[in-house]
């Protein structure tokens, strides 16, 4: 499987989880299109903490990399990032890429 | 978005701008900013304030309270967060997010939060990054039954009852006083006590407080209690200046102060220290340092204290004087079981907690 088609697995998995904690009416879509946080998101603070845990949890996981989303990096972009799950899929998948080629 | 960070040295020089405090919504106040310059246990460089900024709009803050903690023979240096806010209309966009992060990683994961709103305990909780400690077990202690606060408070729609509940307030003070006069007399404090009163922690007390503090977590001597008393956050004031009602949280109360009361036995020895915080009808005490043995008289002479500065409540939470307040038959209308809480991050998760104790007005409880 593709590197882009394991890491949206991986985001639909922690979108599951993440759906457990959340009432029916406010579940996550599994479509890459799904909005996050910014304008359009639906995540309050503690939806983006969970999302942010979970991601960082499953992608050491289902990936086998550690990743971190919490540093200042990631935290000065946080709206482009978290903007929808394909610009999180493309984050991570610009993280790993960097921890491959060192 | 922009988040700012201010350290000491850069609130030293806010306080000094004129810009910093035109934006619609404050960051900090004037009163909060010179307290957090002032405190003892931060540095220069020390972050004290995230502020996120929009489009030169204030949209969220942290504040951040560098202190230490001793454990295993060492201090710790750690940050409490206070006075966390995000503008509600942008609850989506991560800004509480980011100032929590940004907190954390510029404390090296070296964070305590003291309280904290339901929210904020979701967001602390969805983090994984913080334990919670035993909650600091107190008691509020009702000396005034305060029908007219209670009854509108419940039942709004009984305002025309108000001169009403007026009179019965009046009528059942009165019965608490003669309570409390026999309270004094039976418990003839003014026999066996004498008290000293400080605004500020002299000497004698800084001596006495070393010898009781070892358990604290915070050990908060002579320099940290100065500060407490005479840098609040809060003014006494007869209603909301300009800048109060641009700041969310509180910084005016019609009565707020501290007050500093040495507690000396008949010879003359000093047996207790009671550093009282009042606000508005409201007493508790943020730090008592005491023997053991003598618990039961700290404990009645707080009480007694409460009592003569006329508070409608005493709030303990040091577990001795809450469990010798049951002895003292207090001229009181009720009492009620109470908690404060506090986290710490992960990276203090070795503390042996039973060795340590906190008091009431740790964290930033001494400054509400």
């Amino acid at each position: 499987m593709a590197m882009n088609d394991k890491i949206t697995q991986m985001l639909f998995n922690v979108l599951d989880e993440l759906n457990q904690l959340r009432p029916r009416e406010e579940h996550l879509k599994k479509d890459l299109g799904t909005p996050l946080a910014g304008g359009s998101g639906r995540l309050d603070s503690a939806g983006l903490i969970n999302l942010i845990v979970l991601t960082e949890q499953k992608t050491a996981q289902e990936l086998g990399s550690p990743i971190l989303l919490t540093d200042d990096r990631t935290m000065s972009q946080i709206n482009e990032v978290f903007r929808t799950l394909g610009s999180l899929a493309d984050y991570i998948h610009l993280l790993l890429n960097e921890k491959r080629h060192g | 978005m922009e988040i700012k960070t201010f350290t000491v040295a850069d609130l030293q020089l806010a306080l000094l701008s004129e810009d910093f405090w035109l934006t619609k919504t404050l960051p900090i106040t004037k009163q909060r900013a010179l307290s957090f310059c002032q405190n003892p246990r931060a540095e220069k460089n020390d972050p004290v304030l995230l502020v996120a900024y929009q489009d030169a709009r204030v949209v969220g803050y942290l504040g951040i309270l560098p202190d230490k903690i001793f454990f295993n023979n060492a201090d710790h240096k750690l940050g409490w967060l206070t006075g966390w806010w995000v503008d509600p209309s942008i609850a989506t966009n991560g800004t509480g997010v980011i100032l929590l992060y940004k907190a954390l990683n510029t404390y090296r994961e070296r964070i305590g939060v003291s309280g904290g709103s339901r929210e904020a305990r979701k967001v602390l909780d969805a983090s994984q990054k913080f334990i919670a400690l035993n909650p600091l077990k107190g008691i509020d202690i009702r000396f005034r039954f305060n029908a007219t606060k209670t009854m509108l408070r419940k039942f709004s729609s009984m305002k025309i009852f108000r001169v009403g509940f007026k009179v019965a307030d009046v009528l059942l003070d009165e019965i608490v006083n003669l309570r409390s006069f026999s309270w004094e007399r039976r418990n003839s404090i003014r026999q066996r006590l004498t008290f000293e009163y400080v605004s500020t922690v002299d000497e004698e007390t800084g001596r006495f407080i070393e010898q009781h503090y070892h358990h604290d977590l915070t050990r908060k001597g002579k320099a940290d209690l100065n500060w407490i008393m005479t840098c609040p956050w809060i003014v006494s004031a007869p209603q909301k200046d300009a800048a109060s009602k641009r700041y969310y949280f509180s910084s005016v109360s019609a009565r707020y102060y501290y007050l500093g009361v040495k507690v000396y036995a008949q010879n003359n020895e000093m047996v207790g220290f009671l550093l009282l915080n009042v606000r508005d009808d409201r007493m508790s005490v943020a730090y008592a340092h005491f023997e053991g043995r003598h618990a039961p008289t700290i404990a009645a002479a707080a009480v007694y204290h409460a009592l003569a500065m006329d508070v409608s409540t005493l709030v303990l939470y040091d577990e001795r004087l809450v469990k010798s307040v049951a002895g003292l038959h207090c001229p009181c209308w009720s009492t009620q079981s109470i908690s404060r809480g506090f986290f710490l991050s992960k990276a203090f998760a070795d503390i042996p907690m039973a060795d340590c104790r906190l008091h009431g007005g740790d964290g930033d409880f001494a400054f509400y």
